[in-house]
């Protein structure tokens, strides 16, 4: 039993934040908003050169081979730097997404590209309902042909505009099925949502008789369920390892602003009515932490209670980020509700993240399902 | 990172099951002396001052061992032992501080509870602020003479022997000014008083001295390192009894989960109802993570780290667990969470709480609002973490250069 991070696992998030210091300033990051792309190229390449973009896969497909642990530690440092581009869209959703489900030749496609950075993958999980259990899936697929027909509208789909293929599960006469689309293709057209995180984009993709080929299909026809769960807990837990990353950057800038700013002559710090909230953060901190790694090591090792953790941590974290980041706003006060001060970028992407691949309400439900079973 | 138990893990894990199989009191403890001998019996099986140097008489078991005995005992219901502040804090400040007479004399009798333990620490004007206290030890030449008050002192009527925290200089500044004591309770000086808690029982009691006798060879350290020590045993036992208080939760939780399936609203169990389902999904993540992070906690002793004032972050985290635990219980079972006698078989709660009959919802319920004042409350918990942990500003305090008289 050792819950501490190996040498390697360490030497792993030093670089990943030395590197993101350096490129991924706030600057940086408020420098993308007003780009229609809304990401840069040289930080993108940088990412594929140090092996982030293909850490998951396996070595065959041009990997780093490494497993759910690394990559949570990268997402943290992504949650920390408020990273605007499509790391999570590409690597976890649709990366996972193959890795999970994907056949030899989808992933011999596929996967050397994304790690390359060629590539870029995404996810269309929901539609209108807002819904993530699969089986919800209102999008249509029609054989026609040797080949299949998709209609319908998925939402809120992650960097879809720069995505080079996107896994889009429709209901098929067999069942929920896995499509791996084009965005760009005839009947697909994406018109951008733009929410309060503007380092994150997403897009409504409608699919209107988009025709796409057999060995298009993700998995099995009709069998997408438990490939798209299974998706859905990774997902989870990456976007609850970026809210921690998040969190803790707003836990640590409250705590150095409550040692300098100063109130009544003396630091806000040293009132308990400041201390005990950053206290509080700190405990919440320290248990996401907990949730995070536990569930990714879980998720990892196969172990029997990994759906557990996964909806544990997400039901977890999607709470208790928004609250240290909204907590941090408070003990910075007015100037932590300024545009100029960066406080707002992470506190916006905890938020961005809470709802994404099912809420906390969501995930309580599965948990008692287990539980009560 | 490996959250697996390593197979030297599993194997310790089994043979405590079996043992507790084969062993477990088959009758209710109700008397002292059947603890006393429970307590022996688990000693004798090597299940007691498990992380204690052998040559005092413990197992020198790693954390991780302590910890699956403690839960296995937890899983199967058990009842505790006694002596428990003997064994958690009394003797590891004496392994650590006590000479080597102190610790021949004193140790395995904390083991094997011949003599049984208290901790005298707070009084009724030094509760979070413990340095403020006037309990006075005067030297008399061949011994110290103690006269004050002590309150929330832990198995107090049974106790044989106290560590007592005393003023012996009040010329200094607070925190220098003490000094830390072994003090015989059976004495004429000693007078314990029970104090009857909201529970209606009385785990702790009231200690009033009146020249009470403590030998010159029963002080543990030098003259004023009394706060100091107190300060570094006060963690010690943090950690081993982690993973069994969350085993404890989810034993209890059970129980409520079984209720809600018999008790009703609006023609439905209240399991089907999605306030409901949703309220019990919060509670049973936050056990969840409780669990996650009593194991992160335990590897990081079993590494040989001391937490620290982590233990600040435990210990607050987990007690307002708790409360919140049992608010969520109480209102799930309505009037029977509150029954302390004639409650129905399906609504008690499987507990030995060591001080008797009290197996009920409403005993635990009533109890959860001590867990977040005991040992440092919650607020001074946020203190430590504040200072020690972010390093943020101690706040402006008037009283710290000066002397209590």
């Amino acid at each position: 039993m050792n819950f501490a991070f190996t040498d390697d696992q360490i030497l792993l998030r030093n670089s990943v934040r030395a590197a993101l210091d350096e490129q991924c300033k706030p600057a940086h990051v408020r420098g993308t908003m007003g780009d229609a792309r809304g990401f840069g190229d040289a930080l993108w390449g940088e990412m594929a050169k140090l092996g982030w973009l293909g850490l998951p896969f396996p070595e065959e497909y041009g990997g780093a081979g490494l497993g759910l642990v690394e990559l949570s530690l990268i997402l943290e440092e992504l949650g920390r730097a408020a990273y605007p581009g499509p790391y999570f869209s590409s690597v976890v959703l649709g990366g996972l997404g193959l890795m999970l489900g994907g056949s030899a030749a989808q992933k011999e496609k596929w996967l050397p590209a994304v790690a390359s950075g060629q590539s870029r993958l995404s996810a269309a999980l929901v539609e209108e309902s807002l819904d993530w259990d699969p089986g919800a899936t209102r999008t249509a697929a029609s054989r026609s042909g040797s080949g299949w027909v998709l209609s319908g509208v998925k939402r809120f789909v992650p960097w879809a505009h720069v995505a080079d293929a996107v896994l889009v599960p429709a209901r098929a006469p067999e069942g929920v099925t896995l499509f791996l689309v084009d965005p760009r293709a005839a009947g697909v057209s994406l018109s951008p949502m733009v929410g309060i995180d503007l380092a994150n984009r997403w897009s409504e993709m409608k699919l209107d008789g988009v025709p796409v080929s057999p060995d298009a299909v993700v998995g099995s026809v009709g069998g997408a369920g438990p490939l798209l769960l299974a998706l859905l807990r990774r997902a989870a837990v990456g976007a609850s390892a970026e809210m921690l990353g998040a969190a803790r950057r707003c836990l640590d800038m409250s705590v150095e602003y409550a040692k300098v700013r100063e109130q009544f002559g003396q630091p806000i710090g040293s009132f308990q009515a400041i201390r005990h909230r950053c206290a509080e953060m700190l405990l919440a901190v320290e248990n996401s932490h907990a949730a995070v790694y536990y569930a990714a090591w879980a998720l990892n090792a196969g172990a029997e209670d990994a759906p557990m953790a996964a909806s544990v941590c997400k039901a977890y974290v999607s709470e208790a980020a928004r609250e240290v980041c909204g907590d941090a706003i408070q003990v910075h006060g007015g100037i932590g509700f300024t545009w100029e001060y960066d406080l707002h970028l992470y506190f916006k992407r905890a938020k961005a993240l809470e709802p994404l691949f099912g809420d906390a309400e969501f995930h309580r439900e599965l948990i008692v399902r287990s539980v009560a079973a | 990172m490996d959250l697996n138990y390593t197979p030297e893990d599993i194997a310790f894990r089994k043979q405590v099951r079996a043992w507790l199989e084969q062993n477990l009191p088959r009758e209710p403890i109700r008397t002292l002396d059947e603890r006393r001998a429970w307590h022996r019996k688990l000693y004798e099986a090597g299940y007691l001052g498990m992380g204690w140097p052998k040559e005092y008489g413990g197992a020198g078991a790693r954390p991780m061992e302590q910890a699956i005995v403690a839960d296995e005992m937890a899983r199967a219901k058990a009842p505790a032992p006694t002596n428990g502040l003997g064994l958690g804090i009394v003797g590891p400040t004496i392994v650590v501080h006590g000479t080597d007479a102190q610790k021949r004399r004193y140790l395995r009798k904390i083991l094997t509870a011949e003599e049984l333990w208290c901790q005298l620490y707070s009084e009724p004007n030094a509760g979070s602020d413990l340095a403020a206290l006037k309990t006075r030890a005067v030297d008399r030449g061949d011994h110290f003479a103690v006269n004050g008050q002590k309150i929330w002192t832990s198995g107090g009527p049974i106790a044989d022997w106290g560590l007592l925290l005393a003023r012996t200089d009040p010329a200094v500044p607070k925190h220098k000014g003490i000094s830390c004591f072994l003090m015989n309770m059976r004495q004429p000086g000693v007078d314990v008083r029970p104090l009857k808690q909201i529970t209606g029982s009385s785990e702790f009691s009231e200690v009033f001295m009146t020249d009470a006798r403590v030998e010159k060879s029963d002080q543990i350290g030098k003259l004023g390192e009394g706060w100091a020590i107190a300060q570094t045993t006060l963690g010690y036992e943090r950690g081993g009894r982690s993973l069994a208080r969350v085993t404890s939760y989810a034993a209890q939780y059970q129980s409520l989960l079984a209720a809600t399936r018999r008790l009703q609203r609006h023609g439905r169990p209240l399991l089907d109802d999605a306030v409901v389902r949703q309220k019990l999904g919060r509670i049973w993540a936050e056990l969840e993570v409780e669990r996650y992070s009593a194991l992160r906690v335990l590897s990081q002793l079993e590494r040989g780290e001391h937490p620290g004032a982590g233990g600040s972050v435990t210990k607050l985290s987990y007690s307002e667990f708790e409360k919140r635990f049992m608010e969520l219980a109480q209102e799930i079972l309505g009037p029977y969470g509150q029954l302390t006698d004639g409650a129905p078989p399906e609504y008690r709660l499987e507990i030995d709480t060591a001080v008797g009959d009290h197996g009920t919802w409403a005993y635990a319920y009533l109890w959860s609002r001590a867990g977040t004042i005991y040992a440092g409350s919650s607020e001074i918990q946020k203190n430590v973490i504040g200072e020690r942990i972010l390093g943020l500003p101690k706040e402006t305090r008037a009283d710290r250069a000066g002397a209590i008289r």
